[in-house]
């Protein structure tokens, strides 16, 4: 345009301007609005707004109050033989980066001859994970929980009970994922990775050795890592963390004294070290953007496959308490109620559970499956994992020995979900 | 207007003031005004104003934040607005496009490019230290607040750049001469003629770019993850996803609008009013 020109009249410049002022805080309602009605539409046609006549009957499983789901009328398994579906597009629900693409591809070469293709959809957390599953919009054929969740999805009516003529290989899995305790008998789920969590750093960024302390937890309450350190964005870990650095033993606990000195304590760490909140320790450790940080034990293995050039492997630690009594926990495969490939889905289980699919996945997921062949010490013989991080790998004795992060009534989910949100405003 | 407002309004009052579902503790909206709670909208405004209030701290700090990236937005916008308008000659489109041009790139896109760039070993580090000549250990990402408003300042100043340009532009050169052939000298114009004229333009860029602002919490998310950066909108994404209190996320939205109504309405009437004079 040039001088010349004469500028547009101004009554439409300022409706525009107005306008477009207007519409800025729509869009932003428009967009939470997205976002709740996901989580809403499920709730609001199958229950209404009295409460769901199940919730009364959630049982919390723990080892010492091991729980058997029901399997109701109208929710059994699939009849046992069935082909699987001819020209089925079997859609896969998990966290991005959790199932390894050449998994994938050689379930789908394996039935080839059914002409069977694998979509792989991913979620951020596992609320919005439950939101879409429940609306049953977008019908999965196998989703990835871990198993803190099972009750809700059982009692919710959302996954179906497994055919298990068609999951031939769970003896390979660790005997207590044949009858866990959060679901015995394994009516509803297979195992599918573990995990501990424990601190992970850089040798070269971290000189001392952080299991060496009296507590090693203390080292994200010590200034000399300010603004250096993070702590996992999860709820449940960073303040079982804390929990544990206080001296407790119970990551489940929902009395108020022990949460309120937990809070202090995190409300301490954010004046003392300036924590980063975030999950993606596997990626800011082995690059340097983070000294150190909380982390679980497959972000460090995951880790090895991020680090810069230069960089040498055995830079990587990982710290676990070496008896055990630390968190560790696991995570299900399961199927959803209403999957369009329910055949499929078992034997894509089924798959997971073949050692070598097994041992491929861990590879580049970096999350260790139960598996009974792949002991700790053969995958670091077989130079799978480096020696500096063999306490990266979980041992089937942690699970008698280490916390298990269960199930919360929600009174006591309300009181710890409190307590983040406090530490999360950093106020 | 009905559509894309009203209804989608509603529907946050229905969650905002409806209940939890027992089992999954998802949001249960509730259609019908005369069954609405307002247990969520008490428990957020106690959180706010309440002896706990720790959701105090955010929403001072976010307006702290708005109020200098928008002054900083302010005072980058104007030259530059001014320039193109007064200067660029023939080149104004070209200039304006130039200007415009980075912004047709994502947003979440050039705040991971800002990641980049403000690494340890980043460009911006780089150059601070003149190649590592001059020691310099600055760690931008760690949850800085300097780096939360910069990213906002980058994101939003387009929004501010082009109101002020046509405010600028529409400016008829006859009477700035007009001001100097009336014995104004070269400061005397712009103080007199060219600020006052251009204030329609300055408030609507300063609400263009706060509004947002307000609401922001992918800057934060992305530039810095510290609990110490936390604003507004974090807390709202961080009550989303949390299980039982979507509720209170659509409450405190719902207070977040409120208050953000009342200036767009005080700039909706003036703007009104000054049509009605002109």
């Amino acid at each position: 345009m040039s001088d010349a020109e004469q500028p547009r009249s101004p009554l439409s410049r300022r409706r525009l301007l107005q306008a477009t002022a207007l519409s800025l805080p729509a869009a932003g309602l428009l967009s939470a609005c997205a976002r709740d009605s996901g989580g809403t539409g499920g709730s609001a046609s199958s229950s209404g707004s009295s409460a769901s006549p199940s919730a009364t009957s959630l049982q919390i499983a723990s080892p010492t109050n091991p729980v058997k789901w029901p399997i109701s009328a109208g929710n059994e398994p699939i009849a046992a033989g069935q082909n699987p579906e001819q020209g089925g597009n079997l859609q896969l629900y998990s966290y991005a980066d959790y199932v390894a693409p050449d998994v994938i591809a050689s379930f789908e070469e394996k039935y080839k001859k059914y002409n069977v293709k694998v979509t792989y959809s991913t979620f951020n957390d596992s609320n919005e994970a439950l939101a879409k599953l429940r609306g049953g919009s977008t019908p999965y054929d196998v989703y990835t929980p871990s198993y803190d969740q099972l009750g809700k999805l059982v009692l919710g009516g959302v996954i179906q009970p497994l055919q298990q003529s068609y999951v031939t290989d769970i003896g390979n899995a660790y005997a207590e994922f044949q009858n866990p305790f959060y679901d015995q008998g394994w009516q509803y789920s297979a195992p599918y990775t573990l995990y501990t969590t424990g601190i992970g750093w850089r040798t070269d960024k971290v000189s001392e050795d952080v299991g060496a302390r009296p507590n090693p937890y203390d080292i994200f309450w010590d200034p000399k890592y300010r603004e250096k350190l993070a702590v996992l964005d999860d709820t449940r870990e960073a303040i079982g963390m804390t929990l544990l650095r206080n001296g407790q033993t119970d990551v489940n606990t929902g009395d108020d004294t022990i949460l309120n000195a937990a809070r202090d304590a995190l409300l301490e760490m954010t004046t003392l070290t300036k924590p980063r909140v975030t999950i993606t320790g596997y990626t800011d450790i082995p690059e340097g953007r983070l000294d150190l940080s909380q982390a679980w034990s497959g972000d460090l293995i995951a880790a090895l496959g991020y680090l810069p050039q230069g960089v040498k492997p055995d830079v990587l630690r990982y710290w676990f308490p070496a008896d055990g009594k630390g968190m560790v926990n696991n995570d299900l495969m399961v199927i959803p109620k209403n999957a369009p490939n329910p055949v499929l889905a078992h034997l894509f289980l089924n798959h997971l559970l073949d050692p070598a699919v097994a041992l491929a996945n861990f590879q580049y997921v970096g999350y260790q499956p139960p598996q009974v062949s792949l002991t700790p010490e053969k995958l670091v013989a077989d130079g799978i994992v480096p020696a500096n991080l063999e306490s990266a790998l979980v041992k089937p004795g942690y699970f008698n020995s280490g916390y298990r992060l269960l199930e919360l009534s929600p009174e006591t989910d309300a009181k710890w979900q409190a307590i983040w949100q406090q530490f999360k405003a950093g106020a | 207007m009905a559509l894309f407002f009203a209804v989608p309004l509603y529907v946050v009052l229905c969650v905002a003031f409806g209940t939890v579902d027992p089992l999954f503790r998802t949001s249960v909206p509730v259609w019908n005004p005369m069954q609405w709670q307002f247990t969520q909208l008490a428990t957020v405004f106690e959180r706010i104003v309440g002896p706990e209030n720790f959701y105090l701290p955010p929403v001072l700090r976010t307006i702290g934040f708005v109020v200098i990236a928008v002054a900083v937005c302010l005072a980058i916008a104007f030259p530059v607005a001014y320039f193109a308008a007064r200067h660029a000659g023939r080149h104004k489109a070209l200039v304006l496009t130039l200007l415009v041009a980075p912004f047709w790139i994502s947003y979440m896109m050039r705040m991971l490019a800002w990641v980049n760039l403000l690494q340890n070993d980043g460009w911006v580090n780089k150059v601070i230290s003149l190649n590592g000549l001059l020691p310099t250990e600055q760690n931008w990402l760690a949850g800085r607040p300097t780096t939360v408003i910069l990213g906002l300042i980058y994101g939003y100043v387009p929004y501010m750049i082009l109101p002020l340009f046509a405010a600028l532009d529409r400016i008829s050169p006859s009477l700035l001469e007009a001001a100097r052939d009336l014995g104004a000298g070269g400061f005397d114009v712009f103080r007199r003629v060219i600020v006052p004229m251009s204030l329609p333009g300055v408030a609507a860029g300063m609400l263009l770019v706060a509004l947002p602002m307000m609401g922001d919490y992918f800057t934060n998310d992305l530039l810095s993850g510290s609990p110490g950066t936390s604003m507004i909108g974090n807390l709202i994404n961080n009550s989303i996803s949390t299980p039982g209190q979507s509720g209170q996320a659509a409450a405190l939205l719902l207070i977040v609008l409120l208050v953000l109504a009342a200036p767009m309405i005080w700039y909706t009437r003036t703007i009104a009013k000054s049509e009605v004079r002109s």
